[in-house]
This record gives structure tokens, sequence and C-alpha cells, in this order.
């Protein structure tokens, strides 16, 4: 399966790729690591006339710590992440997250900025022209109807990435460059819900970096993923949960604050889990406020047949994960 | 599609080669430059038969593209063998049936390459953490565990004997 | 131990080196000048009448060289000889989505795909059939018109008495099981390169010289003579590396025909290769399958009688469908002792790609049936599962009542190393809830007795050239798919020869330069292929011994031939002998540039009592000239089977055994089954690699485990919703669990140095074992595969009172599963909705029904 035909072009900076964005806003995609957007794209589900390769742009690239928390490169491999030092110590949610996506492989190319903008995943979205010409299309590539929510106009393709639960967690912010300029958006407003247009970004929007505050260091976090094989799969239902306890070591009965929970692949795009917020802050670490987070977070889960695994499973190991997230936390 | 000129340093040689811009990593090593070791199996970036390195980093060729790929370090299979024999990886997939059919070697040759010059003595669980990047369908991947042992067993009996 | 010096002994593969540094060729590595890539347009339609196909804005794009549809090679074939039901691209009608109505060949693969597109095909839908008990009903729009009901063919067979046997019996267990559609996925995808040569006396396009991903070259040869009426002489096929097999290249896949079709109407050298989803259309793996069976049982545990109704899920294409229906039966037999049978089983078309030969052909999803209902007859009347297997054993030498004959039988000792090694006996229900173990059994056949094509041929010949320079030549028409035959032949004949592996040079299936071989598959060639090269290479050592007797003075019962030396028994320095195996540097010692000389040499010296390979073989050829041995195969005629209708398939000249214990987690929140260890003890007569047996079994068993818990093609409406590596779930490293491999040498009185086959048998067993192992562990008996997460958890919701059902689709239940599953999704909704797209199949098809918001989840 070949490639459609574009042209390459590869910015040395930030400046410079804003520029070629604007120059080309509509006829053009961003390749980050590629191990998406690539196989996409033999698929013809993406068929830019330009490719604008930012690998060479250094300042999107790196960790850079400050008094106000941890700022990451755009561009920054997953690889780099994992092996960050104060990443596994202040933000260990991320990595526990990072280490699940694909495999060690795809991870020394896959970047945090390209987990996060993924495309939303459907089993009969993310196939082959001919295949999905044997479909009749659907609604989020050439086609006007959706298999999987029958006479629905809206596209249910499952947000699918790993990282971003556990970065709604940490309250990350986006710094995405415009022709306009700088803004910082809170992740959580990255995300439209639509499964056809995942994503709240102008064509001419370049995200840049992901910046992680100081006041979510240290919080206890943990990620639970669901999958069938033990390496390379997407996530079929992926659940972060964070808190914080006051004396620092979690026991039975401690008592969690800013406590948060969100769900991913189960949903055009990651939740954040506002009810579990709600409920869970203040109460005792034990088995019942971690079957209640479970019951939280199943609630916020409406999956459909997007994948491998029932939607009614799916929405039963949100439940499970949470919970087992939350109780993995016990030292 | 008119093609572009890219300079690519493969093995440690550099080559001037004429491709079109959407050209795969992969398609450029196998087709431009004969370099046919590496293998296309999947078409959807998940089984790690193009596993090459790029500057000493194990990475898909089928995600990459060719014209990315310029001032950087690529490594093939062509390039692991040493002073034209089989490596200590290489020679202990052969005798430990590391390989059946073979397709996938190159790919697993590739990342367990990587993770023994960054881990001389790894673990278990690094050993299986650096096989969960490449799909065999022969193996069931037991032998490839023993060979990968075997290899580093005899790397570290080749450190010892030249000591003494 | 044995004696011997090559056979037995651990052996890196002959050909690993260029697997190891990549410089090995496989088929998609090859170019030749001048050489067009071939797209294949393939049919959205499951299954639809052509009407119309124009190809002329194809044609007109640059870079395109020509297409080819069905009316350009219209020849049917198939590879079975009652199967001929193919042709290379569609003739009138699809069959299936993914069928192949065309094919571009371009100046590369980008202008081929674009070209694709600008084919205008005109379909008319047809009622497609999708459910094999559906389709069995059909009276219109059959797939072939000459399968009434599409039922490619039925079989009835009845041995003994069942009625009687399960009259005496004390339990009789009754039960449906499915198992779900697998298939191989090689890692190499299936490619083809074909190129004439123009003819210098005639002037014309002549021979054809094809490169294929084939497990058989031969038959590759002999269908592209029917499809392209060619003679065979013309037709060169060679197989090279290939990237893995266990049956998808097992016969014609339609690219190999597609590919020398092209090449003919371009002109031009024609290369094609599968994409990975084409792979998955072009299939030939194993059907999903419903087994109805019945055991019976008395209290002392004998099994008395055994009645199977199998209906497989065949797909479109006959393909060894005639076949894989006969084993499924056939083997029911030669495991145990069963006095009596009952066996109906139906090959069922559909609209979906033809299923086919995988690795274990036939017995798979029966023995999965089979040894899950033999764990519950043993629980019923209170038996241990590793007694009640004992307590059936055969009595070898025997026929079993199909008329199966068996000779060798190491079954006994697979279940005793097995049983011994996951210390069974302390921990068999003794483990905590949620942990357990299970024992399955299996076997397989070394080769079918009777060949595909019925002829009186040998099924293997060899050709061994020993030449002057102490070099040994084998032909052999075997082809080494990564099972490594190419060293097994090597190992044989360097026994034999009393030579080291290094003097060997192996040439292989390449129809133009090795004798006929018919093919990897059956796991047929180290029995077949191997006693075929063991009397080649005893012919070239009779015509050496002769000669080398003559001038030791003795006769040539009395020569040694060991480690690159031949010598006189009971001659001094005999057991210094065999210390050093290197073929000596021609022209130092007994080069053949020297022969005149050192013939004369060796006239002046008189009665030797010792002498190396090199002079040996330049002693023979002093009188013989050239040094050729050759070595056929046929299978005996008492090992050929019974004369009812479909008898032919199940005899082989023996069989391999054995016997495997699972030991399994089962999360009761999650349903995730964990495999911690299985212990595989596998009869293969005798090892002759033992790394490559081990290798075999442990990738037998993985594979199986693979069906066990992960693999499956998902289908909707004939759509296969998973033709990918990343959404067919093939095991990770992670996932896979230590595989402890006993090997058991029962040594057959008639393979090869007493070897059987090693590659398939075991992987049947895998996936009862841990189903068994699962009921040791959380009480739920699964009837379906694989036994995915899902599956597990609804089983035991549906056990435990009170807790939420897991309603997975409607009516299922994996303890009694009814009918096929089908995908969740609404590919022919037909409520009120949005205009469909124009290219939308199912606008136009009839006969469908919406599927209900039930399967719709997250509807709270």
């Amino acid at each position: 399966m070949s490639l459609p035909d574009f042209q390459v072009l590869r910015p040395r900076t930030n400046a410079e790729a804003v520029e070629l964005l604007a120059r080309h806003a509509g006829d053009i995609r961003i390749i980050a690591g590629g191990t998406d957007l690539v196989p996409s794209m033999r698929q013809k589900l993406f068929t830019p006339k330009f490719v604008l390769d930012i690998r060479a742009i250094a300042e999107l690239n790196g960790i850079r710590e400050s008094a106000a928390g941890l700022s990451i490169g755009a561009m920054t491999t997953l690889s780099a992440i994992e092996r960050h030092p104060s990443i596994r110590k202040n933000y260990s949610v991320l990595r526990e997250a990072t280490i699940t996506v694909a495999s060690p492989v795809i991870r020394n190319m896959a970047t945090l900025g390209g987990n996060i903008c993924l495309d939303t995943r459907c089993l009969w979205y993310n196939q082959s022209l001919a295949w999905r010409k044997s479909c009749g299309f659907c609604i989020k590539k050439d086609g006007n109807l959706c298999h999987v929510a029958p006479g629905g106009t809206k596209c249910w393709a499952a947000f699918s990435a790993d990282t971003p639960p556990a970065l709604l967690c940490l309250g990350a912010q986006l710094e995405i460059l415009s022709p306009q300029g700088t803004r910082i958006v809170p992740l959580q407003d990255l995300y439209s819900g639509a499964g056809e247009a995942p994503l709240k970004l102008a064509p001419t929007d370049l995200l840049a970096a992901i910046h992680l505050p100081a006041a979510s260091s240290g919080l206890h976090g943990m990620y639970k993923k669901l999958r069938i094989r033990g390496s390379i799969d997407y996530p079929l239902a992926g659940v972060a949960v964070t808190f914080r306890n006051g004396t620092g070591k979690v026991t039975a009965d401690s008592i969690m604050k800013d406590v948060r929970v969100a769900i991913t692949a189960v949903n055009p795009a990651p939740l954040l889990v506002k009810e579990a917020a709600k409920q869970l802050e203040g109460k005792p670490f034990n088995e019942e406020t971690a079957e209640l987070a479970g019951e939280l977070a199943a609630k916020s889960a409406r999956p459909l047949t997007t994948s491998a695994l029932t939607p009614e499973y799916r929405k039963e190991m949100v439940r499970v994960l949470a919970k087992r997230a939350l109780l993995s936390l016990s030292q | 599609m008119s093609k572009i000129l890219i300079t690519l340093n493969v093995n440690g040689r550099s080559h001037e080669i004429a491709c079109e811009p959407n050209t795969l990593l992969l398609d450029c090593l196998r087709q431009d430059l004969g370099l046919t070791g590496s293998k296309r199996a999947c078409d959807d970036s998940s089984c790690g038969a193009c596993t090459v390195q790029i500057d000493g980093v194990p990475m898909l060729s089928c995600a990459l593209l060719a014209v990315s790929c310029q001032g950087q370090r690529i490594t093939t299979i062509e390039g692991v063998a040493e002073h034209g024999s089989l490596s200590a990886l290489q020679k202990a997939y052969s005798d430990w049936g590391g390989s059946q059919c073979g397709y996938c070697t190159p790919g697993f040759m590739m990342t367990v390459n990587a993770l023994l010059s960054e881990t001389p003595d790894p673990t278990d669980e690094q050993i299986g953490a650096a096989l969960s990047s490449n799909l065999c369908r022969c193996t069931g991947y037991v032998q490839m565990i023993q060979a990968i042992k075997a290899a580093i067993r005899a790397e570290q009996e080749g450190r010892a004997a030249k000591r003494t | 131990m044995s004696d011997f010096s090559v056979i037995g002994k651990r052996t890196a593969m002959v050909d690993s080196s260029g697997k190891a540094t990549g410089l090995g060729k496989y088929t998609d590595d090859f170019s030749v000048p001048g050489m067009l890539i071939g797209k294949i347009l393939h049919s959205p339609y499951p299954h639809a009448r052509i009407k119309k196909i124009d190809a002329s804005r194809a044609l007109a794009l640059d870079g395109v060289v020509a297409v080819v549809t069905g009316s350009d090679a219209p020849n049917k074939y198939g590879i079975l000889p009652v199967g001929h039901d193919e042709t290379a691209l569609a003739v009138e009608k699809v069959r299936y989505v993914g069928d192949n109505v065309a094919c571009v060949a371009a100046i590369s693969e980008s202008i081929a795909e674009k070209a694709l597109e600008l084919i205008d095909v005109e379909y008319e839908p047809m009622q497609a059939y999708f459910d094999p008990e559906d389709s069995m009903k059909a009276t219109t729009d059959l797939i072939h018109p000459e399968k009434p009901g599409n039922v490619e063919k039925d079989y009835h067979h009845v041995f003994g008495d069942p009625d009687q046997g399960f009259a005496e019996s004390d339990v009789v267990i009754e039960g449906r099981y499915i198992a779900n559609e697998v298939t191989h996925a090689a890692m190499e995808p299936h490619c083809t390169l074909a190129s004439f040569e123009i003819d210098s006396i005639t002037g014309h396009p002549g021979r054809l010289t094809v490169w294929s991903s084939t497990q058989v070259p031969y038959y590759l040869q002999h269908k592209l003579s029917i499809v392209l009426d060619m003679p065979m002489s013309q037709i060169r096929v060679i197989k090279p590396l290939v990237g893995g097999g266990f049956g998808a290249k097992s016969e014609i896949i339609p690219l190999e025909i597609i590919a020398a079709v092209a090449a003919r109407k371009a002109q031009a050298p024609v290369k094609i290769t599968y994409t990975r989803e084409e792979v998955f259309w072009a299939h030939r793996g194993r059907p999903r399958t419903i087994v109805d069976l019945k055991t019976g049982v008395k209290k002392d545990g004998s099994i008395r009688a055994v009645a199977a109704r199998v209906v497989q899920d065949g797909g479109a294409y006959c393909s060894y469908g005639v076949v894989t229906i006969l084993y499924s039966g056939a083997l029911l037999g030669a495991l145990y002792d069963i006095p009596n049978i009952r066996y109906d089983g139906y090959r069922v078309l559909t609209n979906k790609p033809a299923c086919g030969a995988m690795r274990g052909h036939g017995t798979v999803n029966v023995r999965f049936a089979f040894e899950s209902q033999l764990d519950e007859a043993a629980a019923r009347i209170g038996m241990d599962p590793a007694a009640i297997r004992n307590r059936n054993l055969l009595k070898p030498p025997c026929l079993t009542v199909n008329n199966l004959r068996v000779r060798s039988y190491g079954l006994p000792e697979c279940i005793e190393k097995v049983v011994t090694g996951s210390r069974w006996a302390e921990r068999k229900g003794k483990l905590p809830r949620g942990r357990g173990l299970g024992i399955a059994c299996s076997h397989y056949v070394s080769g079918a007795a009777n060949s595909i094509i019925r002829s009186d041929m040998p099924h293997s010949t060899v050709n061994i050239k020993v030449d002057r320079d102490g070099g040994v030549v084998i032909y052999t028409g075997a082809s080494d798919i990564g099972q490594g035959s190419d060293t097994m032949v090597a190992q044989v004949a360097a026994e034999v020869l009393g030579c080291s592996m290094a003097r060997i040079r192996v040439i292989a299936a390449d129809t133009d330069l090795t004798p006929v071989d018919i093919g990897s598959y059956s796991s047929r060639v180290t029995f077949m292929n191997g006693n075929a090269t063991l009397r080649a290479a005893q012919a070239a050592k009779k015509l050496i011994a002769e000669a080398v007797a003559k001038r030791m003075n003795c006769s040539p019962e009395d020569l040694i031939f060991s480690g690159d030396k031949v010598w006189k028994k009971g001659a001094a320095e005999e057991s210094a002998v065999a210390a050093v195996a290197a073929p000596t540097v021609s022209g130092h010692v007994d080069g053949q540039i020297l022969r005149g000389s050192v013939q004369q040499k060796r006239k002046d010296e008189g009665v030797k009592e010792r002498m190396s390979f090199e002079e040996a073989v330049v002693t023979a050829m002093d009188i013989q000239g050239t040094l050729t041995g050759v070595g056929s195969y046929a299978p005996p005629p008492d090992a050929r089977g019974g004369k009812h209708k479909g008898g032919g398939v199940g005899p082989s000249p023996a069989y391999s055994y054995s016997a495997q214990v699972a030991d399994v987690s089962v999360d009761e929140e999650t349903g995730e089954v964990t495999v911690h260890k299985i212990w595989a003890a596998h009869d293969c007569g005798r090892a002759l690699n033992p790394v490559a047996v081990e290798g075999q079994v442990i990738g037998s068993v993985w594979m199986g485990l693979g069906q066990a818990l992960q693999e499956e093609m998902v289908w909707k409406h004939g759509l296969l919703m998973n033709p990918s590596l990343l959404e067919y779930r093939s095991a990770s490293g992670v996932e896979s669990p230590d595989i402890e491999c006993y090997i058991v040498e029962s040594i057959d009185p008639e393979g090869p140095f007493g070897a059987k086959e090693a590659s398939e048998g075991s992987l049947a067993a895998a996936i009862p074992a841990v189903a068994n192992a699962i009921f040791d562990a959380v009480g739920i008996r699964l009837r379906e595969s694989p036994f995915t997460p899902e599956r597990v958890l609804a089983a035991l919701r549906s056990k435990k009172a009170g807790a939420k059902k897991l309603q997975l689709t409607r009516n299922f239940d994996p303890e009694n599963p009814g009918s096929f599953r089908e995908h969740g999704g609404s590919l022919c909704f037909k409520g009120k909705g949005p205009v469909r797209h124009a290219l939308d199949p199912a606008m136009v098809r009839p006969g469908t029904t919406a599927d209900s918001a039930e399967e719709m989840g997250g509807a709270d």
C-alpha cells in the first residue's frame, strides 16, 4: 500500500512551521512520530498535498523543569518520557500510562504531542480504501452513515490514546502556536467529543509543548489499560487515577484529596470523570471507595462496537480497572 | 511525482538517492539501495519486521519517510555482522533455533542488538520487553529467548577470555 | 544414546546465517530488469454478477502497461482434482468481499494502485450466505451452481456399531462446541514474480519462470500449466526462502496465477506482493466449525462410542475443503482405542474467503471438542483426566476401527512426561480457586498415505551427486518453509555417507533442477523426503563402498563410513578417526586437479585399510565415472487405508503423538486467562535435529494457544473486520508463556532413522488443555474458542448466583454456544438513516436484517 502523493516540508524553527501551516492550511498534515499517521495515509484516510515534518525543530523537543512545573516539548518521544527521572518521581501516572503505549520500538518514535493529537479509531474507519468501499464508507471518512450507531448522524469513533487520561488527571496545559500568537489551553479543552473531528485545533495551530503544573507534582497515580495482547495494541479501555493524601504514604483509610479519575478509549474523547472527583474527595482509601470510583468511571463510559471486545465488556472493565488502579496505590 | 535528491548515511556509507518525497525509508532501503534485509510484513506499523536503528535507536522504517532520515545514522541488519562473520547474537540465533522462517529475524536482531548495546546483561523482564516490539509467528519466542541468553553468555565469556 | 554422528545432534539450520544477516532472499527481495508491479482489484461485494468491466480509463494512465481480467485466463483450477472451482480472476461473478476482479501491471506500485481506482466495474448483487447452517438451506443464488444447498461435500461414516456402543455406555455426554475461524498470518505476505523468456527457436515468448512464496512448487507448476495452457516442461517454479507457511502457501494462491497471466499480457516480468489485508482475504485458514459431539464411556473409563456431526464454514471455494472435512472424521481414530464411531461431516460454501489447510489440518477443532468432552466424562465417572486417557490407549501394532494403521505409539510416554513434569498428581485439583491444570492429547499424520492427485508415482524423490571434490550435492524437491527440511536432508545424507555437514550442499525446490516432491504440507517432509534422501544416500554410498572394498580387499559390508573417513572394520586407529571432520583443500591431498597422478599413486600404494572420504569418492569415480544416488518414497500399500468413500484421507504411514498439561490462572473479575506454563511432550519417532523438533513443537503449542485465547477472525456479513496484524492478535512475547518441550522417541519402523512428524501434531492439544485447565481453575466449561476475557467473564457471571449477567450478544452463552457470532456493527442496517454512499453494497443487498440495538453498549 503506497502513500498518497505529497511534498515534504521540513522547517527548522517553530516560526517557520507556523508560517508553512498558514500557507498550506487545509492541504497539510503535521507528521510527528509517524506511527499512526503513516499507516493512516497508506489507507488513504488522509491525502494531504503537503506533509509538515517537524522532527528537525529542536525547540519542540525536550523536557524542561522550572518552578512552574514541567514543560514537555510536543516532539519529545514517549521513550524519553518514560525514562525521565522527575516524571518517574513526580508525575508517575504519566509514566505508567506511557509505558503501556504500543511497543518499546514504537515509543522510540511516537511523541507525546502525537499521542495527545491521535485521531479517533474505529474498526469501520481504520481500514484500507478498498475495505471501506465494501462497507459503503462511514461518516468519519468519505461517507454519511455510521455502522456502530445505526441511523445516527454522529461519529462514535473512540479516542484511543493512553497518555491523555493521565495528563488530564495532572491538569496538563497545552501551549499552542498559531499565526495569531501563542495560547495556553487546558488539555480537556482540546477535545471536541465528536468522533469525526476529535480535536479543537485550527488548521494553522501547532501544538508546541505540554505543561505539567507544579501543583500536580507528587500526586499518587496509576493507569490501567485493557488490551488483548500484552504489547502493540491500542487501548480498548483505559483509566487513570490520581490523588494526594496528607501524610504522603497511602495506607488503609488514608484520606484522599484532589482525586481525579479519567478514562480513555471508551468515548470519542478522553474524559475527566467529574462525578468521581466530587464524590471521592475526602473519602478514605479503601475497597469501598475504590468500588465507588469504578462505578462512577463506568457510568461515564459509552463504548460502542468500534473495536475488538464488546462495548458491554469494555464498560465493565472501566469499572474494574478504575478500582484496581486506585487499590494498586496502597503502599 | 517528481523525484528529489536526498543523502542517507546507511551502515556507515553515504548514499545519494533520487526518490519521491513520499518514499518510506523501508522502500528506499529495499528498492533504491538493494538492502532487502529489512522486511515488510504488516502495512500498519505493528509487526516490527522492518526495524532499523536510527542513531542507534530501533525504529520502524515503514513509518519513517526517507527524506526525514537525512543527517542521521541508519543501521540496517546488513550492517550488523562483525568483520564479515556472524555477531554473537546472530550465531546464537542460528544455534538455538531463534529463527525458523527467518522473516522476522532482521527486525528482532535490530531490536535486541540495541538492547544489548545499552544493557549488556539484561534481566528477563528487559529481554521480554525488548521482544515485545516485534511479532514472530514461528517460534513462540521461547527459543529466541534461549538464543539471546546464549549470546549474552558468549559475549561475557569472550570478554573474560580477553582479560586473562 | 545412539551412535550416530549427525542424526540426533543439535544442528544449526543450514540456511540460518542468511536469515540472521538479512542476506537470505525471499521472493519479494528479487527484482529482474524491466519488472512491473502488479496490483489486484478486489470485489467489494460478497456475491454479485459482474455485468461489465471497463478498464479503458486505467489503461490510459501513464505508466500502466496492462490490465488483465477473468477472460484473459478463464481455465478453472483448484488444489484438489475434485475442486477445480477457481479462476485466476473472476469470471461472471464474485463470491466474497476480496475476490479477485482485475489486475493492473504498471511501472510502480503507486501507479498501479491509482489505476485500480479507474477500473469501472458494474455489479449486480446477489443473495449472499454467511452462516453455514443458513447456507445449507439455500435454494437460489447458489455460490457454485453445481453444488446444491451450497454443500461442497458431505460424508457419513459408520465404523463398528455406535448405537450398541452408546447402549453399553454408563455415561453418555452430548454437547455443541464452536471453534471460531483462525488464519496462518505467516510473517511473509504472499509474493510471486513471473517472467517469460523468448524462445530462441520460435522467436516468441516461451519458457516461464516463477519465483513464489510457496510450500508446493510442483503443484504450482501443474496449475500454471492448466491455466496458461502451457506444457509443464515450459514452466520453471523456484521457491526462494519462504517466510512461514503453516498451510497458507500449501495450495495455489490467486496471485501466483495472476502474476503469470499479467506477465504474459504485459510482455514483461510482473511481481505481485500481497498487502497484509490481501493475505487475510486469500486466507485458506482453519474454518469456523460447529462440532456436535457425543461420547459414551463405561464406569471404568473405557470409551465405547463417539458420534460427531461437524459443520465447517468453508468460504466461497473448495480449496482443501474436502480433505479438511475428511480429516475431521478420520482422525477421531488413531489417538485412542475407540471401537465405534459415527461421523457426519458437512463442508459448506459461504460468501467468505476460502478456508483451506492450516497447521493441524482438519483435526484441531474436533480435537478441542473431543478432549474437552473426555474431561467432562472423566468428571462424571469420578476419574482423573490423565487416567482416563491412559485407560483408552491403543495397543499397536494395530488397525483402528476406521482402518488406520498404527505401528509406533509414544502416547503413553508423552502422558507420563507431562504428568511428571507438571507434578500433576500433587497439584491437579488442589490449587487455590482461580488456578488450574488441564491435560489433553493430540496426534497427526506424518504425511498422507495417498497423494492429492491419485497416482502410483512416488511422493518424494531425491538425487544425490557426489563429485571428485568430495562435495555432496543433494537435489531435493522438498520445500523448506522455515521448518528446516534443507537441514534435515543434509543431516540424513551426512549420516549415511559418514561425511561432515560442511561437504553438503542442498539444492531444493526448483522444478528445473530438483526431482519431484509434492510439497511441504501434512507434515510429510521428514518422513517421505527423509526416506527418499536416505535411499539416495545409501545408493551413492553403495557405489563408493563397492569401489573402496575392492581397494581394501574386503566386502562392502565390512566398511565403516564415518567422520569423513572410510575404513575397514577392525583397522587400526579406528577410535581416533572421527576427530576432525573438515574437508581438505583441493590439490594438497587428493584434489581433482591431480586426479591422474593420484590415481597412479593409489595404484602404486597397493592395498589400503583406510582412506579419506575424498579419496574414497575418487576411487569410486575411477570405476563409475559419475557418482549419483537416487531415492524415492511411496507409502506402503498396507498404510493406505480403507476402501470406504473418503477412506483415502486420514491414513498415514505413521502418526505423531502429543500430550500437554496447561497451568493457567483465571481472573474472575476480568475474565482474563493467563497461561503460566505448558508442558508439552511430543512423540516424533526420532528427533533428527532436537533444536528443530523443539522449535516445531513449541511453535505448534504456541499457535494453538493463540487459537485458544486471542486469535479470531471477526466477521460482519462476510466482511472481515480485522484484516491486519494490529487487529488479528497474534501473541507478542509478553503474554507468551514458557513452553517446556519433552521429546519422546518411539522409533518408527518405517521412518528415516525412525523419525515421524513434529510440526503439527502438538497444536491441537493446546486448546483443550487450556479449556480443561480453566474448568479446573474456576469450574466453567467453555465450549466456544477463543476463550477471550469477555467469553470467560460471561460464563463466570452466568454461573454465579446474583451476579450481573454479561450479555455479549443475544442468546450468547459460551458454555452452550448455538451459532456463530457476528461483529456487533450494522453493515446492513435498513432503517431510516442518511443516504448511503453510492458504492455501499448494503444498499442493494437483499435478504438481510437489521441488528437490534441490544448489541450496542453503553446505553445507560
